[in-house]
């Protein structure tokens, strides 16, 4: 008989319920030493399934919590294309040219520890316009993690592939496709799902930020402000669960894409 | 002791000879001996580098000629430079002093003209063995249409009887087949020097024998007409694959200590040529050159 589920994968399913029951637990703890303060597990399900009535609403005044989800990931998903669309070019060039490397190398590290939220007020000046803002706070943020791996990636190319290269004078572009690409693939994709990370994380205190659009605003208008914490909540748990999608089809790709030693 | 004096003297002689002589006058006798066009051609070659403790000099003032279709093993202890050396000729390394001539052509760089073996096997793990070739051989034959680089490919896949495995990655291979595809690699380049860098070192002693038998197969199918330059400190190896044995002094700053003739008729077979006293003498005297102690009591 064909196995349909192996005992590996019903181990980690059983650790993962486990794991969710653990929180679960907690969580209706705290709401009952904080007489309902944070409500409970089940009134949260109870406005999850009002969101949810109508995820994709999508009026002048009224949009949806899906709606609201889409409009985040796709201002993520324009300045992590964007951030990538450099990092990953210049990244190669760097780690393959130590001078560069040694010019660059200062300005990277100055500008990295920067909280991207701090871009966020530079972005707005320069585009009057707080969803490009937003776009343009994520740009910077996903620039850093990708583009150091890459280096680093680009960098450590072993010595054995590059007299391959030599031996048979490969010429620069054979070299770029044939070599650097591929080596660096893996550490450009640990890269990119560092960056995805960052910016999933920063867009919510971006919207925060700018107001009137995104998971962000949900998050502060419909619920501190409107007076549900049960909304709070209900985002925290559907930014994290995207959250976690979103690594884990990085780290599908990483797994394709990676060479067999 | 006594195969060596059982050795025919005139071999004898010209080893005595050898050795008597300057460096320098070795090289001009071997070659007014041979009017052929020389293959390679050392012309006091020294290599210095640059290192953090100063400047560092790994062969000095070296001179060798080959002669074309000639198989030679450049032999020495590990770190004496050999492999230097022989990166001089391949253009991965430029001289300090001197100039290497290759196929009466100034070496600058490396260039298709001559094919390398690395002792690490250096296959790119992300493609099949057949990308392995092709890549290699799209990047050299610039000028041949795609059929003409595929059936290249093909043809050294085939040689190396490595076809049924031709989609495989390099990671899938024994360290036997994955030498037998660099080896395909260099030969499909078809140059006409063929560098290998201790070539067989990581393999077992059987697989080894077969690698020999099988690179010499390769040679004759190509009438003998590639040289072979060969580095590694396997004596046996050395005498079965080469015309000539160069043994290097130890680094740094080695020099060539003597240049040993091995003139056993080819074909050599592996279970009879053990037994040749020719074969006993010149593994006595490299043994001899390359090791001062024989035994505990020494």
């Amino acid at each position: 008989m064909k196995k349909i589920i192996s005992l590996q994968t019903l181990y980690a399913m059983l650790y993962f319920v486990l794991g969710m029951g653990l929180l679960l637990a907690a969580w209706a703890w705290v709401s009952h030493i904080t007489k309902n303060e944070v409500p409970s597990p089940i009134l949260t399900w109870k406005v999850f399934q009002e969101v949810m009535q109508s995820p994709f609403q999508n009026d002048a005044d009224i949009k949806g919590i899906g709606t609201k989800l889409l409009s985040s990931l796709g201002r993520v998903g324009i300045g992590f294309g964007l951030g990538s669309l450099l990092a990953v070019p210049l990244g190669l060039l760097l780690g393959s040219n130590i001078r560069l490397m040694n010019i660059f190398n200062p300005i990277i590290q100055i500008l990295k520890p920067v909280s991207p939220l701090a871009w966020f007020p530079l972005g707005l000046a320069i585009f009057k316009d707080s969803p490009k803002a937003s776009i343009f706070m994520i740009f910077i943020c996903c620039i850093w993690p990708t583009l150091i791996n890459t280096a680093m990636g680009a960098a450590s190319v072993p010595p054995d592939h590059k007299n391959v290269s030599k031996a048979f004078a490969f010429s620069p572009l054979k070299y770029i496709t044939k070599i650097l690409l591929p080596y660096t693939l893996p550490h450009i994709i640990t890269g990119l799902r560092l960056s995805i990370g960052v910016a999933w994380m920063v867009i919510v205190a971006g919207e925060m930020l700018s107001g009137g659009m995104g998971l962000g605003y949900f998050v502060w208008e419909e619920g501190f402000n409107g007076g549900s914490i049960e909304k709070i909540l209900v985002a925290i748990l559907i930014i994290g669960s995207v959250g976690l999608l979103l690594d884990k089809a990085f780290i599908a790709l990483e797994k394709k894409l990676s060479y067999a030693q | 002791m006594e195969t060596m004096i059982a050795a025919p003297t005139t071999v004898l002689n010209t080893v005595g000879l050898d050795t008597a002589l300057p460096k320098s006058l070795v090289a001009k006798t071997n070659q007014a001996a041979t009017a052929a066009p020389l293959s390679i051609d050392i012309q006091n070659v020294t290599v210095s580098f640059k290192t953090n403790e100063g400047v560092y000099t790994a062969v000095k003032n070296i001179s060798l000629q080959v002669k074309k279709g000639e198989i030679i093993s450049l032999i020495g202890h590990s770190g004496c430079g050999k492999s230097t050396l022989m990166n001089t000729i391949s253009g991965m390394v430029s001289p300090s002093e001197g100039t290497v001539l290759a196929n009466q052509k100034k070496v600058t760089g490396p260039g298709p003209d001559r094919g390398i073996v690395f002792q690490n096997y250096s296959l790119l793990p992300w493609l099949t063995v057949y990308q392995n070739i092709f890549v290699a051989v799209d990047s050299v034959m610039k000028n041949k249409s795609k059929a003409d680089k595929i059936a290249l490919t093909e043809n050294g896949l085939k040689m190396v009887n490595l076809w049924p495995h031709k989609d495989k990655l390099p990671g899938q291979l024994s360290g036997g087949m994955k030498q037998r595809v660099a080896i395909a690699r260099a030969f499909s380049i078809n140059p006409s020097i063929l560098l290998l860098d201790e070539p067989f070192g990581a393999l077992d002693a059987l697989t080894k024998s077969a690698m020999h038998i099988e690179l010499l197969k390769l040679w004759n199918l190509d009438h003998r007409e590639k040289t072979i330059i060969l580095v590694t400190h396997d004596i046996e190896e050395a005498i079965f694959l080469s015309d000539r044995v160069v043994v290097l002094n130890n680094g740094p700053a080695a020099t060539i200590k003597e240049i040993v003739d091995v003139p056993l008729a080819r074909p050599r077979n592996k279970k009879d040529i053990v037994h040749d006293p020719e074969y006993m003498r010149i593994h006595d005297k490299l043994l001899g050159l390359l090791m001062h102690k024989l035994s505990i009591n020494d």
